[in-house]
């Protein structure tokens, strides 16, 4: 009785602490409720975000008030043809030890913080994308034969201007795979236009109050992976993601748009993906076992940038998004 | 909590055994449906098995063919129970708690989760009645069900099923009962056209014999011994008709019907008179049309009265006598007719002739000089089915070259009868007189006017027509 009691106040500590987060984020940034969500559900994954938006949505401020109100630290690069991989990992340089003999030591880079955000992570070149993708990876750089671990909780956030694409290098598949969820910034509406305006031009801004620390973060990972989890449920999400594949063998049924556009399907990280922020969704909301809704409303955010499409989805217009959508309408909840 | 989780235990295994009972009712309703439909869908064919099965056993048949494959593809699998739990936790949003507490408890899982879980589950189904909250809901194939059964109970009551496929059976071997029942329903319509009664009442009987024995599937040689005590009565029946009625044993079948249709006319006759004229003037007018009456004149004759003396009231009388016995004498003959056919029948498959032989008697029949001895021949055999050609031509007594033929006949769709007449040509005169021209034409008016296909409304008219022939001509 006593583990269910611990259980109970475990998950209505996870809820409280996700609503005071979420209440002190809508004191700095208007809208975006959704996306502050999935970027914690990334968070108390262990997971990293990219963040695909045009310039001036917020994408830095919301970054950085996560990292004040989770008392992490924050560190922000922008990436720039001429960015090399040290400019981010760090490097050795040469310096003078206390008894005057030439030592190198080794110099950290922007990387060694809690919460990174590669601002344009495109407009590097590959060399470089690799050296932050080989970080968030392995959550450690190793530069002269010395490995370095990062911080813990350690959390990538990178952005992408997917109006600008000229000069820019885009992210190889294999590399785009690593990221947790990929999350598309919307415009503000008319309503949150306004309070933006009254936000950024009438007085000075808040000031935020931590609600949560790193061991805190540390614990909810914890938490997260011990979320029962039905195997029918399992099976729904294993199913849906089966189904972004376009089936090449006969009798098996494949969404007739996957069929159609889906060069390849998701990889077996997006079942990881999806699985593990359904557990933390649970978690967030306050309830003890993952739900099938759980599961739908994580698929687009886990698997949008799994998916390889083919050029006729291209010259059609069709996103991964719609893909996703006949999937979800396709397979039912128990096979 | 082992208590709690006992309890949902309970609660989960109660939920799914009402499924699992709604599952095997709709299975059962949908067999039942189809099992039904198909003994309908195959209702012409069911001649077929008679022999084999009863019809009433068809449905059944069918039920157990199809059995296996529905309960196969409708047995309950794990997926179904899963399925049951998911459709609990959509009605009382319980967020799939109740399908992982299922799976956990199926798991035997001691986790803090897990019972956390199993907590929040017990608490939100320990008032479920699952009776309750899922009702039972029909598919079409359950509402359908019972009306089929009772068409298709109303189709076995009407026998719709035999006569139907009694036309598609007729290269089949049929059985002695079967035999005795087609023969009673034609014995029963002939019985019923020219009203008599004594036989109506023996293809009554008959056709029950023979029912009896289908339904029984008595063998044939049981249905025999059966029939003996039927041929019997038949004999008894037909020997006290005869005795009453002595007057037309020497005439033939067609005079005998002819005289009924002239007594008809005859009656009208004497209506229209009374009606139109003084009784003073029906000695005269009767006197005119006896001429054209020839069966009647005979009568008369034989008599020794031509009805001149007679007054109105015992003209009718003298009529009404004529007419019963002329009945009476046709009702003998049918059932010396019918006792022939059981005799028949009795011999079949002892080297006897077979079924062509059997044919109900008076369309085969033909005037011959002495009618009224019958013998064996097939002039006093059941006659053909309506619209078969005969196979062969009925001898004929030599044409007399001179002398006046006479032909009689039905004309009409279906019926093919009537004389050939075969002679060498030679010189002389042919001629039929008017009088009995018209005395044939009013016989077939009169058939024709007993059948549906004269409108109501033009039976008297018709009727009135050919009356004013005679009259006319005077």
């Amino acid at each position: 009785m006593e583990a269910v009691a611990e259980i109970e106040a475990r998950m209505q500590r996870a809820r409280r602490s996700f609503d005071d987060l979420k209440a002190e984020m809508a004191r700095m940034i208007v809208g975006h409720e959704d996306l502050i969500e999935q970027v914690f559900i990334a968070l108390v994954c262990g997971g990293h975000c990219l963040l695909e938006g045009v310039p001036g949505l917020g994408k830095t401020l919301m970054v950085r008030s996560l990292g004040e109100i989770l008392s992490l630290s924050f560190s922000r690069i922008q990436f720039t043809p001429d960015l090399m991989p040290a400019d981010i990992t760090g490097t050795n340089v040469l310096t003078d030890d206390p008894s005057g003999r030439k030592i190198f030591e080794f110099q950290r880079g922007p990387v060694f913080a809690h919460i990174v955000l590669a601002d344009e992570i495109n407009r590097a070149t590959p060399k470089t994308q690799s050296a932050l993708l080989e970080a968030m990876q392995e959550q450690s750089v190793t530069v002269g034969g010395k490995v370095h671990r990062l911080e813990n909780p350690f959390m990538v956030l990178a952005t992408q201007n997917p109006i600008e694409m000229e000069g820019t290098y885009p992210l190889p598949e294999a590399q785009v795979d690593r990221f947790f969820f990929k999350l598309l910034l919307r415009y503000p509406t008319r309503d949150e236009l306004a309070r933006i305006a009254d936000f950024t031009t009438a007085g000075p801004p808040a000031a935020l109050r931590e609600v949560l620390d790193t061991a805190d973060i540390l614990q909810m990972r914890q938490w997260v992976r011990d979320v029962p989890l039905a195997d029918t449920v399992k099976d729904y999400a294993v199913r849906l993601v089966l189904s972004t594949h376009p089936q090449r063998e006969p009798g098996k049924e494949a969404a007739p748009l996957a069929q159609k556009f889906v060069l390849y399907g998701s990889s077996p990280r997006g079942l990881q993906s999806v699985i593990l922020a359904a557990k933390a969704r649970a978690l967030l909301a306050g309830r003890p076992n993952v739900s099938f809704e759980d599961i739908r409303q994580m698929l687009l955010p886990s698997l949008r940038h799994r998916l390889i499409l083919n050029l006729e989805a291209d010259a059609e217009g069709i996103g991964a998004e719609k893909i996703l959508s006949e999937v979800v309408e396709r397979v039912a909840e128990v096979s | 909590m082992s208590s709690e989780a006992e309890t949902l235990r309970k609660k989960f295994a109660e939920l799914l055994s009402w499924e699992r009972r709604k599952r095997r009712e709709q299975i059962l309703a949908t067999l039942f449906c189809y099992a039904l439909l198909a003994a309908l869908l195959t209702l012409p064919f069911h001649g077929s098995l008679e022999m084999v099965i009863s019809r009433w056993f068809i449905p059944i048949s069918f039920f157990g063919l199809m059995a296996p494959f529905f309960l196969g593809r409708g047995r309950w699998r794990s997926s179904d129970s899963a399925r049951a739990l998911a459709r609990v936790d959509k009605t009382l949003r319980l967020d799939e708690r109740a399908l992982t507490a299922w799976e956990l408890l199926e798991r035997n899982e001691t986790r803090a989760a897990a019972l956390m879980v199993l907590k929040q589950a017990g608490e939100k189904l320990t008032n479920l009645d699952p009776k309750a909250l899922f009702r039972r809901s029909w598919s079409w194939q359950a509402y359908c069900a019972f009306p089929l059964l009772l068409l298709w109970l109303g189709l076995l009551w009407f026998d719709v099923g035999l006569r139907f496929d009694s036309d598609l059976q007729l290269s089949a071997p049929k059985s002695v009962a079967q035999k005795l029942r087609e023969f009673s329903r034609e014995l029963q319509e002939k019985a019923k056209n020219e009203g008599l009664r004594e036989s109506l009442r023996m293809g009554r009987e008959l056709e029950q014999v023979a029912q009896k024995g289908i339904d029984a599937k008595t063998g044939d040689e049981k249905f025999k011994a059966d029939l003996a005590g039927m041929q019997k009565k038949i004999a008894t029946m037909g020997k006290s008709a005869g005795e009453q009625q002595p007057l037309s044993a020497a005439e033939s079948q067609q005079d005998l019907m002819d005289l009924k249709a002239e007594l008809e006319a005859a009656r009208d006759l004497l209506n229209i008179a009374d009606a139109a004229k003084g009784a003073q003037e029906l000695g005269k007018q009767w006197l005119d049309q006896l001429a054209t009456l020839p069966q009647l004149k005979k009568q008369f004759e034989r008599e020794g009265q031509a009805g001149q003396s007679l007054s109105q009231n015992d003209l009718k009388s003298f009529l009404d006598k004529l007419d019963k016995q002329a009945t009476g004498e046709l009702d003998r003959r049918t059932l010396l007719d019918a006792q022939q056919f059981l005799e028949q029948l009795m011999k079949q498959g002892q080297g006897e002739k077979g079924e062509s032989d059997v044919r109900l008697a008076g369309q085969g029949e033909r005037d011959s000089p002495d009618d009224g001895e019958k013998t064996n021949n097939r002039s006093n055999l059941p006659g053909k089915e309506p619209g078969k050609r005969e196979a062969e031509s009925p001898s004929l007594p030599e044409f007399q070259p001179g002398a006046a033929a006479h032909i009689k006949g039905l004309l009409g769709e279906g019926n093919s009868s009537g004389l050939v007449l075969k002679a060498k040509p030679s010189a002389g005169k042919s001629e039929v007189s008017q009088d009995e021209v018209i005395a044939s034409y009013r016989r077939q008016a009169e058939v024709e006017l007993n059948t549906e296909r004269v409108p109501e409304g033009l039976k008297e008219t018709i009727k009135n027509y050919f009356l004013s022939l005679g009259i006319g001509k005077e």
